[in-house]
C-alpha cells in the first residue's frame, strides 16, 4: 500500500498524456514540419530551424510571462505597450548620450514598474484585470508616443549581443528563451510561489481562506511578469536595433493565443508551461513555413486566425461532449 | 368544494437520501396550507415538485381534477401553479413594470413593447393588491420587501389559481411581515389556493387554514388550524425526532484548559454581545436556523469579516484576528458549508488541495519536491481513508464525503487546534455521514477543539459536549448535559417559550 498511490500516479499520468493537448500540439507540430519540409526542403534545415526559434523568442517569453498571469486567474493585456514603451526609453537615453548599461538596467526596470502599478491596481480595486490592463495598455502606449514624439528612435549600433549574437552557433535570444521556458515550467511545478498561484487561480477563495495574502501574491505575479516583458523587450530592441512606440502592438493578443493554444485556459488553474510554449512553436512554425513558401502575408495573418481557432475549438470539444 | 391541487402519496430520493416518503396534500381554493418543518425536511422538496422543477419517484398530483405522474414548468405555469422562491429572479436594472411582465411582454404582433399598456396593467395589478409602488421605478432602488411585493405582483399576473410561497418574510421586520401577511390573506379571499412556508411559527398559527408537519421526509401530522387551534409546542414537537444516526460519541465532562474564549463579540454596533468559550477536547455544537447568523459569527471570527467589538482569546493569551491568515496562525481552521465554491479548487488535484496553508510549515526555503509533497499527503489519503485512485486526481470527480475529507485532511496536516465545521455533512450519504461523525470525534479525542455549526440536530445531539443555540445572531441558550435534546433546540432555534408562545414579532 506504500507505494501504491505513487505507482498508480506514475502509470496514470503516461496514461493520460497521450489524450492532452500537449499530445495533440506535438502531432499538429510534427506533421506540419514535414509538410513544410516536403515543400521545400530548405525549411528543415538547422539554420532555418533556429531563425524560427529566433523569430519566436521575443514572442515566447511574453507568452510565459501570459501562462503565470492566465493561470493564476488574471490576465495583462498592456505587456505589448510595455515592450514599445521600455524600447522607446532605451533607445532615447542611448540617442541622448547615456551609456548603454544604465539604459538597459532602466529599460529592463520600467516593465517591472508597470506591472507592479497594474498588479496594485487590480488587486486593491478588485476591478477585472482584462479591464484595467486594457486601460492601462493605452497608458503605456501614450507615454511612450510623448517620450518618443512618435519618432523613429535608433540604438546607433549599440547593446546587439542579446538580439544578434551567437553563443557556439545558438543565438543568444533562443538560449534566454530556453532559459525562460524551463525556468518557468518549475516556477509553477516545484516552487511555493508558483503553487499559490495555480490554486489561486483554482479557487481565489480557497487561497484566501488557506491563509494566502492573494492581494500581495497578485501583486508579485504581475510585477514578476513585468520583469519577463522587460527581458522580452530587451531581447526585441536589441535584435531591431531602432524602435518605434507601437514595435509592441500585438504581442498581448498573440501572446494571449499562444498559450490558449497551448492549453492554458482563462479561468485560470489549468495549463502547462509546455504548452503554452508549443503552442508558440506551432505559431511561430506556421509563419516561417508560409514565409519559405512564399505565402502572402495577408494571407498568413488569415491562417493564423484559423489556427488559433481551430485550436481552441478542438480543446473545447472534449468539455463538449462531457456536458 | 373541489380542491384545487391534490398531491398523493408523492415520494422522491436523491443519491444518498430520501426526501420524501409519501407525502398527501390537497388544496382548496381560497385556502391558505402552511408546511413546516426543520431545515432539509422536505419542505422545498415538495414545492418544486409541485411547481414541476423536479419528478417525484412515485405518487401523483391532481390539479382541477385531472392526474398527472409529474409536472413540468411550463405545464405547471398552464394549469395556473405560481411558485415564489426565496432567490431573486427579478431584473435590478429593469422596471417594477417591466418585471412583472417580463416572460409575457405586452407587445404588438411585431414584437415591439407596448410601454404605456405596460405601466398600466401593473398599475392595475399593484392597486388590485392595494399595494402603492411606482411601477416606473426601476427594481434596484426598492427595498427587500419591496421587491417581495413585486415577486408576487408578477406572480399574480399570471392570475394562478394556487401560489407557492417559501419563506416569504424571511428577510423583513415587523411591519413588513404584516404587509405581506395582509396581502397573502387577501389573495386567499380573492380564491387563490396559497401553499406557504415559513421558518416563523408565530406567522404561521396567524394565517393558517392547515398546517402540514414535515420531519424527515415524512409527513407527520396535517392540522386543520381554524378547527383545532394548534399551538407553539405542539408544532415543535411534532417538528422534532428526526431519523438518528448510527454515530453515538460518549460526552466527556467539558472542564480543562480553555482553549478559546470570546468575549463581548460584536458584528454590528446593534448586535447583543457574544461570548462563548471552548475548551481542549470539546466538541461544541452550534445549532440555530438557516440564516440566524451562526455562519456568520464564525466567519467574523476567522477574519473574514471585521467585528465590530470584542475581544479573542486562545489559550489565555488576547489575539487579533484580521485575516484567515492571522485566524490559521493561531490554530484556527475553518471548514465552510460550500465545499464546491469555498472549501476546494474543484479542478485542482488532491494534493494540492491538501497542502495549500502547510506549504511553509513542510518545506524550507524555495523550492518543493512534488515526491516529498505526494508522500505527505499519502499518510492522510490513507489514514482517512480517502477513496481516490491516485493523489493527481481533480477532486471534482470524488465524492462528496471524500471530498470533505481532503478538506478535513488540509486542516489535519495544518495542524490546527480549533477547527470549525459548518455543516459538514450536507450532501453527503448516510454511510458517509457516519464516517465524518467518527472522524469529528477522533479530533476530540486526540485533545482538539472543534466546534460544529450544524443544521441537523441529531449530529449535534450525537457528537457534541455542549450545544449554544442562535437565533436572529446571537446566542439565546446553551444546552448542557440532560437538557441537550431535539426538543428544546428547536424550541430555543424557533423562538418558543415553555409556555408554548412566541417570544417575538407580534
Amino acid at each position: 500500500m506504500e507505494t501504491h498511490l505513487l505507482e498508480d500516479f506514475a502509470k496514470r499520468k503516461r496514461a493520460k498524456f497521450f489524450r492532452q493537448q500537449t499530445f495533440f500540439l506535438v502531432m499538429v507540430i510534427i506533421v506540419l514540419s514535414a509538410l513544410f519540409g516536403f515543400l521545400n526542403p530548405r525549411f528543415l534545415s538547422q539554420g532555418n530551424l533556429l531563425a524560427v526559434f529566433q523569430q519566436i523568442a521575443v514572442l515566447g517569453i511574453a507568452t510565459m510571462s501570459m501562462t503565470l498571469l492566465l493561470i493564476s486567474g488574471g490576465i495583462d493585456l498592456s505587456i505589448g505597450s510595455m515592450i514599445g514603451l521600455s524600447g522607446v526609453v532605451i533607445c532615447k537615453m542611448v540617442m541622448g548620450g547615456y551609456a548603454t548599461l544604465p539604459a538597459v538596467v532602466i529599460g529592463f526596470l520600467l516593465p517591472v514598474g508597470c506591472g507592479l502599478v497594474n498588479g496594485i491596481i487590480v488587486s486593491k480595486s478588485k476591478c477585472i484585470p482584462l479591464i484595467v490592463t486594457l486601460g492601462m495598455n493605452y497608458v503605456y502606449y501614450g507615454l511612450a508616443l510623448v517620450i518618443s514624439q512618435g519618432l523613429f528612435l535608433s540604438l546607433k549600433g549599440k547593446f546587439t549581443f542579446l538580439g544578434r549574437g551567437r553563443l557556439g552557433g545558438v543565438p543568444i535570444s533562443v538560449v534566454v528563451l530556453f532559459v525562460v521556458v524551463i525556468a518557468i515550467h518549475f516556477l509553477l511545478r516545484n516552487t511555493k510561489f508558483g503553487r499559490r498561484l495555480v490554486v489561486m487561480g483554482g479557487n481565489e477563495q480557497v487561497a484566501f481562506l488557506s491563509g494566502i495574502n492573494v492581494d500581495r501574491l497578485k501583486i508579485a505575479n504581475y510585477t514578476f511578469s513585468g520583469a519577463l516583458i522587460g527581458l522580452a523587450s530587451l531581447v526585441l530592441v536589441s535584435r531591431l536595433g531602432n524602435i518605434l512606440a507601437n514595435a509592441g502592438e500585438g504581442y498581448e493578443l498573440r501572446a494571449l493565443a499562444s498559450a490558449i493554444i497551448g492549453g492554458v485556459t482563462f479561468e485560470g488553474g489549468r495549463g502547462s508551461v509546455l504548452g503554452a510554449f508549443l503552442g508558440v512553436v506551432l505559431l511561430g512554425i506556421v509563419q516561417n513555413g508560409l514565409n519559405i513558401l512564399n505565402v502572402s502575408s495577408y494571407f498568413q495573418t488569415f491562417t493564423i486566425g484559423l489556427i488559433i481557432v481551430i485550436a481552441v475549438v478542438v480543446s473545447n470539444l472534449e468539455k463538449v461532449r462531457k456536458t | 368544494m373541489q380542491p384545487v391541487i391534490v398531491a398523493e402519496k408523492v415520494t422522491k430520493s436523491f443519491p444518498g437520501v430520501q426526501a420524501l416518503k409519501g407525502v398527501s396534500l390537497a388544496l382548496s381554493p381560497g385556502e391558505i396550507h402552511c408546511v413546516v418543518g426543520e431545515n432539509g425536511a422536505g419542505k422545498s422538496t415538495l414545492i418544486k415538485i409541485l411547481s414541476g422543477f423536479l419528478r417525484p419517484d412515485s405518487g401523483t398530483i391532481a390539479v382541477n381534477g385531472r392526474t398527472f405522474p409529474y409536472l413540468t414548468p411550463h405545464v405547471a405555469q398552464s394549469l395556473g401553479i405560481q411558485a415564489i422562491y426565496q432567490e431573486n429572479i427579478l431584473v435590478p436594472q429593469m422596471s417594477v413594470a417591466e418585471n412583472i411582465f417580463a416572460g409575457c411582454e405586452i407587445a404588438s404582433r411585431l414584437g415591439i413593447v407596448n410601454h404605456r399598456e405596460t405601466l398600466r396593467r401593473a398599475r392595475t395589478i399593484m392597486d388590485s393588491l392595494g399595494v402603492t409602488l411606482p411601477v416606473e421605478e426601476r427594481v434596484e432602488n426598492l427595498s427587500v420587501a419591496e421587491q417581495q411585493l413585486v415577486k408576487i405582483a408578477r406572480a399574480i399576473a399570471f392570475e394562478p389559481r394556487v401560489l407557492i410561497l417559501d419563506e416569504p418574510t424571511a428577510m423583513f421586520n415587523v411591519k413588513e411581515t404584516r404587509m405581506v401577511l395582509g396581502l397573502v390573506e387577501s389573495l386567499a379571499q380573492r380564491g387563490i389556493g396559497i401553499i406557504y412556508i415559513s421558518h416563523r411559527l408565530e406567522e404561521i398559527l396567524t394565517i393558517a387554514h392547515y398546517i402540514t408537519v414535515l420531519r424527515d421526509g415524512s409527513q407527520v401530522a396535517c392540522h386543520h388550524h381554524r378547527m383545532e387551534r394548534v399551538d407553539m409546542n405542539t408544532l415543535t414537537r411534532e417538528m422534532a425526532g428526526k431519523a438518528v444516526s448510527a454515530f453515538q460519541r460518549s460526552k466527556a465532562s467539558i472542564e480543562g484548559e480553555v482553549i478559546l474564549e470570546v468575549r463581548d463579540f460584536r458584528l454590528t454596533p446593534q448586535d447583543d454581545p457574544l461570548s462563548l468559550v471552548l475548551h481542549r477536547g470539546e466538541i461544541l455544537g452550534i445549532a440555530g436556523l438557516i440564516g440566524s447568523g451562526r455562519t456568520e459569527i464564525f466567519q467574523t471570527l476567522f477574519g473574514l469579516w471585521k467585528k465590530w467589538s470584542g475581544e479573542v482569546w486562545i489559550k489565555e493569551k488576547r489575539v487579533s484576528l484580521h485575516s484567515p491568515q492571522d485566524a490559521i496562525r493561531h490554530g484556527l481552521g475553518y471548514i465552510t458549508e460550500d465545499r464546491q465554491r469555498t472549501g476546494l479548487a474543484l479542478g485542482l488535484s488532491v494534493a494540492k488541495n491538501v497542502t495549500i496553508p502547510s506549504l511553509d510549515d513542510q518545506f524550507q526555503g524555495f523550492f518543493f519536491p512534488l515526491r516529498e509533497e505526494y508522500r505527505i499527503v499519502e499518510k492522510y489519503v490513507e489514514g482517512l481513508d480517502i477513496k481516490t485512485p491516485s493523489l493527481e486526481q481533480e477532486v471534482r470527480f470524488l465524492s462528496g464525503g471524500n471530498q470533505q475529507k481532503v478538506i478535513l485532511a488540509r486542516w489535519l496536516l495544518k495542524d490546527a487546534e480549533i477547527i470549525i465545521f459548518d455543516e459538514p455533512t450536507i450532501g453527503i450519504d448516510v454511510n458517509a455521514k457516519g464516517e465524518i461523525h467518527r472522524l469529528i470525534a477522533d479530533l476530540a479525542r486526540q485533545g482538539k477543539s472543534v466546534i460544529l455549526i450544524s443544521s441537523e440536530n441529531p449530529e449535534l445531539l450525537a457528537l457534541c459536549d455542549r450545544i449554544l443555540v442562535v437565533r436572529h445572531g446571537k446566542v439565546v441558550r446553551e444546552l448542557v448535559g440532560e437538557e441537550m435534546n431535539e426538543e428544546n433546540i428547536i424550541s430555543s432555534a424557533f423562538g418558543v417559550t415553555s409556555d408554548g408562545d412566541s417570544s417575538s414579532i407580534f
